[in-house]
């Protein structure tokens, strides 16, 4: 096996981390603004998002790149984390909301009052969300608890393939149809938005968002070297043994269901955490961030950054996102075509991504030359005899 | 010549003279000062059939009858409905209906500076009653009809004798029943026990749903007082409440029964496609939706052409659908063609990557659509022989929906019949089950896999076309359909038809059954709980092609 950590992973990571947790939140808050170096507040949050979806690609990457398992439910999980979070951050707004009331103005205006009359209107569920640490507990227990349950039905009866990829899309469909209801108490298809505070400062100061952007980064460094330790241990190894041959895994005695659920939990907690971080951020969640489109979004990511490396998803999200930043503003009619077209491209000649891009261009130019020496070198007896290999 | 003009002149003076009579009543109550004057007159305006009558009488009602006042007179007038520069318009004297002169010039008002004739409340119910009075003997039998319904609803016996003379002149069954039931429903409030009696029997016989209101209200008050309304009546009225509640709930069950059905088969013909790419070839097709959304805009361009060619409407515009539908298959196939070409076929042994390939092209092919048509949903108008619907036992059956079934049944025989009675099926059967040993054997198995998924992308066209007839057209179409698309394949279990048949008829079946207990949106998320728990029991869905290869 190989070793932990070699020393010079050792030292990108460290370069990275100082760029990502250190480098940019100073030169946002003591560099001045006329200066070059300057990061804008706008740049810092734009920035904190893209790492919560790199921490999402990297859940998605767990489980596609890593075992084998393509959900199409990861934004579910994103979703739920975001939700825990922002019930907390609703309740802390109190009464400055638009109808001055004790509860949420959602709440307000669907008339809570009369379902819940014993609590004032704030539905029961709801009273713990008080507590930050609920919950902050909430934010990983509730998306736990649903993934197992999910994965426990599927894996047991083992459903793979396409038809866990369809079922994962069809849970994460319902589940948005669910949160749309404005009965499910959850907002309906506004969302919950308008926060004011996070942990008694306010939640659109440029500190703030600068200290949540920080949060963001130090959460991706620890999932990605969960991930890379994961990828260490015999765990690890069974997990790409899964994906390469599930049935001879099985057949040596593994319990593969038990394994690709502790994976699957595993990874909608990581989604979930980046979930909680994104929603202060971007001030709102709502029953959209669960649609298909956005989990399938995910994985366009992680297959064009490269799938199977964990560098890859991380590179894929902000990559993938800066464009569609950029693509929105400049041509925003186009944007999908560009995604659709990138979508294409990537997965048909581009099945490692862009991480595997040099490697793939090596293998071109190596072809390029064999081809060229092979014409003009007298042909060998060898040659011929070189087995025939199928695509 | 000169005896027919000559009649018809007698006639039009007969008309003028009748006209003029209304006229005169209607001056008459409109100045009169004694409002029970005023009702009686307005109540015998409506045995006229004079359209000037109701006219005005809405007018007044409304408040747009003005009172033109001179020295010695008073002339109530309306307005023109022609407005001049200034908002301006002539007063129509009621009268006679022609406009009011100042010396050679007509008068015009602006409404906003006149007063209108008074009414009272009792006055405006009055009119109402004369006017809905009016409406059942309107010449359109719709129109009739609900007036007939709501003027028994006031169980008024005044008006029976309007029903009467009404009923001596109806022909179609439909609105004599209508009447009889209004008798009925007005006279269960009669005093008298005997006529009371017979006419809740009539209601129990008729298993009038409009009633029911009615009977439950008489049978809770008889309960209260026996004495006053004598036991026969209480037992007569629930009897017939037991029996109007059990034919609701037969209608219901039928009613369920065929939305049921009507959904099925939509979720069919949608599936019929995808049941082939993905079951048959093993493709996860996620633009499949996009192909539904080809076929459904082939149908609407199909029926552009054909209105400019035809017109809207008439026997040239109604056969466009049958273009559209031919039209769509092939529309639709030949983008399955160039997918199947251009992305698919590269991606054969990888089927996770051909999910993610697909779903790209599916956001450009809707984007396609987006810019091409715009992104609101486009108008595809239904041809006369498909719009309308029928009603069997208070059910209402829609012709688009049968057709729609009668289509699933139709495209069902069509492949069952291309895949086991063609050479062409039996290649692609022996593709799908060994491509290698097909391939040795000589099949051309790049080729059959081509027209397979061009054929299974052509069905989704043509389902597209169909779709076109029941739900709304726009680029977003495709996505409404996906996921239940997939439910259905999975559902029945891959590669074969039986499966995909029974899994939409459950799924449609199931969904319409809990939508009246837990709506639409919970009634879908049940059913796709349901599914989920349902591949427990069976992984490999309902119907399992048995294989002995390890992945199967």
């Amino acid at each position: 096996m190989t070793p932990a950590f070699p020393k010079r992973e050792v030292w990108w990571i460290a370069i990275a981390a100082f760029i990502g947790i250190v480098l940019l939140p100073c030169l946002n808050a003591f560099v001045p603004a006329a200066s070059f170096f300057h990061v804008s507040n706008f740049s810092i949050n734009i920035y904190g998002k893209y790492l919560c979806y790199a921490v999402l690609a990297l859940s998605v990457n767990l489980l596609w790149g890593y075992t084998g398992l393509l959900s199409l439910g990861q934004a579910l999980f994103f979703a739920l984390g975001g939700y825990a979070l922002g019930m907390h951050l609703l309740l802390l707004i109190g009464q400055l909301g638009q109808y001055k009331a004790d509860i949420p103005d959602f709440m307000v205006f669907l008339e809570f009052a009369k379902r819940f009359p014993e609590t004032g209107g704030l539905p029961p569920h709801w009273i713990p969300f008080k507590n930050f640490w609920f919950a902050a507990a909430a934010v990983v227990w509730v998306p736990a608890v649903v993934a197992f349950i999910f994965g426990w039905l599927a894996f047991r009866s083992r459903i793979k393939g396409v038809y866990f990829s369809i079922l994962s899309q069809a849970l994460t469909y319902a589940a948005c149809l669910m949160f749309f209801r404005n009965d499910f108490t959850f907002g309906g298809n506004n969302g919950l938005t308008d926060f004011k505070f996070i942990l008694g400062a306010d939640v659109n100061s440029p500190v703030t968002k600068r200290w949540l952007y920080v949060a963001s980064a130090i959460l991706l460094l620890l999932a990605y070297l969960v991930c890379r330790w994961l990828t260490t241990t015999k765990f690890g190894l069974i997990q790409r043994a899964i994906r390469d041959s599930e049935n001879r895994v099985l057949f040596s005695g593994y319990s593969t269901a038990s394994f690709k659920l502790f994976v699957f939990v595993l990874s909608a907690i990581i989604a979930a955490l980046g979930g909680a971080l994104y929603v202060p951020q971007v001030g709102i969640i709502n029953p959209s961030e669960m649609a298909p489109d956005k989990s399938l979004e995910a994985v366009v990511w992680c297959a064009v950054g490269g799938r199977g490396s964990l560098v890859g998803p991380i590179l894929g999200a902000v990559s993938v996102n800066a464009l569609k930043s950029y693509a929105t503003r400049a041509f925003a009619e186009q944007w999908l075509y560009i995604l659709g077209g990138l979508f294409i491209v990537v997965v048909v000649f581009m099945p490692k991504g862009l991480v595997g891009l040099p490697e793939q261009l090596a293998g071109l130019k190596s072809r390029f030359c064999r081809r060229k020496c092979a014409a003009s070198a007298p042909e060998t007896p060898t040659a011929t005899l070189k087995p025939v290999v199928r695509e | 010549m000169a005896n027919r003009s000559l009649a018809i002149l007698g006639l039009f003076a007969e008309f003028l003279a009748c006209a003029s009579e209304h006229r005169t009543n209607l001056v008459t109550a409109i100045l009169a000062e004694d409002p029970a004057q005023q009702l009686e007159i307005i109540r015998k305006l409506a045995d006229t059939s004079d359209p000037i009558v109701p006219q005005v009488l809405a007018a007044w009602r409304g408040g747009t009858i003005y009172i033109f006042e001179t020295n010695d007179a008073k002339v109530p007038f309306y307005l023109d409905a022609q407005l001049d520069s200034d908002g301006k318009a002539k007063g129509i004297r009621v009268i006679d209906g022609e406009p009011l002169f100042e010396g050679d010039k007509p008068m015009l008002f602006l409404a906003s500076d006149l007063n209108s004739a008074d009414t009272s409340s009792k006055l405006r119910k009055g009119i109402k009653t004369t006017l809905d009075l009016f409406a059942i003997g309107n010449p359109d039998p719709k129109i009739r009809r609900d007036a007939v319904i709501k003027l028994g609803q006031e169980q008024n016996p005044e008006n029976i004798s309007y029903f009467e003379s009404r009923l001596q002149r109806e022909k179609t069954g439909e609105l004599r029943k209508t009447l009889v039931e209004a008798i009925a429903t007005t006279q269960i409030a009669s005093e008298d026990a005997a006529i009371r009696f017979a006419a809740i029997e009539r209601l129990r016989e008729m298993r009038s749903i409009n009633a029911l209101s009615f009977l439950e209200q008489l049978h809770k008050d008889a309960k209260a007082a026996p004495a006053k309304f004598g036991e026969p009546t209480v037992d007569a009225t629930r009897q017939a409440i037991k029996e109007i509640e059990a034919y609701i709930a037969r209608g219901n069950l039928v009613g369920t029964a065929f939305r049921g059905l009507s959904l099925a088969a939509v979720l069919l013909v949608a599936a019929l496609g995808l049941a082939i790419t993905f079951g048959l070839m093993g493709v996860i097709n996620m633009a499949h939706g996009e192909l539904i959304m080809v076929g459904a805009y082939t149908a609407y361009v199909v029926q552009n052409i054909f209105k400019d060619a035809f017109g809207a409407a008439g026997t040239g515009f109604d056969s466009y659908f049958i273009a559209a539908l031919a039209c769509s298959f092939v529309s639709a196939g030949l983008v399955g063609l160039v997918l199947e070409r251009g992305i698919i076929r590269f991606l054969y042994r990888r089927p996770l990557e051909s999910l993610l390939a697909t779903w790209g092209v599916s956001l450009v092919l809707q984007q396609v659509f987006r810019h091409t048509f715009g992104a609101a949903n486009v108008q595809v108008s239904s041809p006369s022989w498909l719009s309308g619907s029928f009603v069997l036992q208070d059910v209402l059956f829609a012709y688009n929906r049968i057709f729609v079934i009668g289509f699933a049944v139709f495209i069902v025989l069509l492949t069952y019949w291309l895949l086991t009675r063609t050479p062409l099926g039996l290649q692609i059967r022996a593709v799908m089950q060994n491509r290698s040993m097909a391939s040795a054997l000589g099949v051309r198995t790049d080729r059959v896999n081509m027209i397979t998924f061009a054929f299974g992308s052509g069905l989704a066209g043509m389902a597209g076309a169909c779709l076109s007839q029941i739900g709304n057209v726009g680029p977003s179409l495709g996505q409404n359909y996906i996921v239940d698309c997939f439910m259905v394949v999975v559902l029945g279990g891959v590669g074969n038809l039986v499966g995909t048949v029974s899994a939409s008829f459950g799924i449609g079946v199931t969904d319409q059954i809990l939508q009246p207990w837990l709506g639409a949106v919970l009634g879908k998320i049940t059913v796709l709980a349901a599914i989920i728990l349902f591949l427990q029991w069976r992984p490999a869905g309902l119907f399992v092609t048995r294989t002995r290869g390890l992945e199967g």
